[in-house]
């Protein structure tokens, strides 16, 4: 810095200006996500929406390579899984049988009751295209969005257990907020105590069970379901097992393989619902407007009346 | 005219961002979702302070800006705080000549203490912005393995991308640019 010509100090000063502004910037970036959250994150989805499906082109053979050489380490023990694969098979055809009769049986009976059941929950299968890439974050991306029709909220599963629920939708990306997700709460019931918990993730791979009033009648293995309450879930799909930790805390095995998420199947359980308006937390509650008009947020609960209909309509 | 060096530097501020890129889609690749083990290193920190450590020039204000806010979006943070921490960090780590004339040692230990005042900078902006928070012991266990990371980093900038540390006199050399 011994040549300090009149340009050198120009420039310094433009570069300080130039920084203080970037700072400025950014920082009030922060502050609008924190205070106008649904907006920003709904720049966030289109900034993925537009990113990520040009990346996975890129990133297709990357991707193959490393679950290849996943695959390739299985393989090591090939006659062993293949014993076992055997005697699953044949413990399996057991059940099968099990089932059939019990489906029978069960069919009998509802007719004899006449009860009307809802029709099955309908579902899309999507691919899972990135993942949150952070470590303190549990979600993955899926490559449907809502031109799928795909709403905020759904659960999402893989053929066993449930996987997560849609938490932020694009035009063709949706993001799933896993279970083990820090800030994922799901109400489950415990079968067969039929004692209510809230599954509590923790950014581990086994989800804490809390608020269980009668702790004592769980054991561990009892299955883990959803509840339904808050109509968040539809109830009864499987979550996992109770296993209990060393420290005396009960914790959720889960159904669903974490280590292999490659293709889920989103629910269609319901309307679905939006945040539109960056709520009531500071100041006094607004009073209601008498002009409801053009707005449009208002507009698009609109549209989803006639998928209310439809998913009410047996 | 293009002098060399400018050339030199142009070229490595291209590789610069590709390679942000490709760490970005790298990490954004859906595998070890089960989330056993350590949690991963910020490999995107270690290059982009390793790089400025040792050639201040090649890694601009703008190319910071531009990775690590595309980072902040498609990683689920919240958009700009990273950002911010590590433009500023990159600012500060700028202004001290002194450093590229550091020995590897002490590069390391400026590396670490960047890391982990940012780690801890981050957690307090989160708390006070009352945002949801990971708990401390696996954030300083992802410092440590990003500071473990970085002697890595310089190796793989040092013998597949060539970049060598400035002496003191390339770096007034390369101050106008």
């Amino acid at each position: 810095m011994a040549r300090d010509t009149p340009y050198a100090t120009h420039a310094r000063t433009v570069r300080h200006l130039l920084l203080t502004v970037l700072v400025l910037c950014l920082a009030s970036l922060v502050l609008i996500w924190r205070i106008d959250n649904p907006r920003v994150e709904r720049i966030r989805t289109a900034v993925i929406d537009r990113v990520v499906p040009g990346m996975e082109w890129a990133m297709a053979p990357v991707t193959g390579l490393a679950r290849m050489a996943d695959g390739f380490q299985s393989y090591a023990r090939l006659y062993e899984q293949n014993q076992e694969l055997r005697r699953e098979v044949r413990q399996m055809r057991a059940w099968r049988e099990a089932a059939l009769q019990l489906e029978q049986e069960n069919a009998r009976l509802l007719d004899l009751n006449r009860v009307h059941l809802d029709p099955d929950l309908t579902f899309v299968t999507g691919m899972v295209l990135a993942d949150s890439g952070s470590p303190f974050h549990r979600s993955v991306l899926l490559n449907v969005g809502a031109r799928d029709g795909i709403l905020d909220g759904w659960v999402t599963m893989d053929g066993l257990g449930v996987v997560g629920r849609i938490s932020g939708v694009g035009g063709r990306t949706a993001r799933v907020l896993l279970l083990t997700d820090s800030s994922s709460r799901v109400p489950v019931t415990i079968q067969p105590s039929g004692q209510r918990a809230l599954l509590w993730g923790d950014n581990s791979i086994t989800p804490v069970l809390k608020f269980i009033e009668y702790p004592e009648y769980i054991n561990a293995g009892d299955r883990v379901v959803t509840s339904g309450n808050g109509s968040l879930f539809p109830a009864g799909l499987l979550v996992g097992h109770v296993v209990m930790t060393a420290d005396g805390r009960m914790r959720t095995d889960l159904a669903a393989d974490y280590a292999r998420l490659y293709f889920l199947r989103v629910m269609r359980s319901h309307p679905g619902t939006m945040i539109s308006d960056p709520g009531n937390l500071v100041g006094l509650p607004r009073p209601p407007l008498t002009r409801m008009g053009s707005s449009p947020e208002g507009s698009v609960p609109e549209g989803q009346a006639p998928e209310i209909e439809v998913l009410a309509d047996p | 005219m293009i002098k060399p060096v400018t050339r030199h530097i142009w070229t490595y501020r291209a590789i610069y961002l590709l390679l942000g890129f490709f760490v970005m889609a790298c990490k954004l690749l859906p595998l070890g979702l089960d989330g056993r083990g350590l949690p991963a290193p910020d490999i995107l920190l270690a290059v982009t302070l390793a790089w400025l450590l040792r050639q201040p020039a090649v890694v601009p204000i703008g190319a910071i800006m531009i990775v690590f806010l595309l980072a902040d979006f498609l990683f689920q943070r919240p958009p700009g705080l990273w950002t911010l921490l590590v433009l500023l960090a990159s600012e500060i780590l700028r202004r001290q000549p002194q450093v590229v004339a550091f020995p590897f040692l002490m590069e390391c230990t400026a590396f670490a203490g960047a890391v982990f005042t940012l780690l801890i900078l981050n957690h307090i902006a989160l708390w006070l912005l009352m945002v949801e928070r990971p708990s401390f012991g696996p954030v300083l266990v992802h410092g440590i393995v990003t500071v473990a990371i970085y002697p890595v980093v310089v190796a793989v900038s040092k013998f597949l991308f060539g970049l060598r540390k400035l002496g003191p006199i390339n770096v007034e050399a390369t101050q106008s640019l």
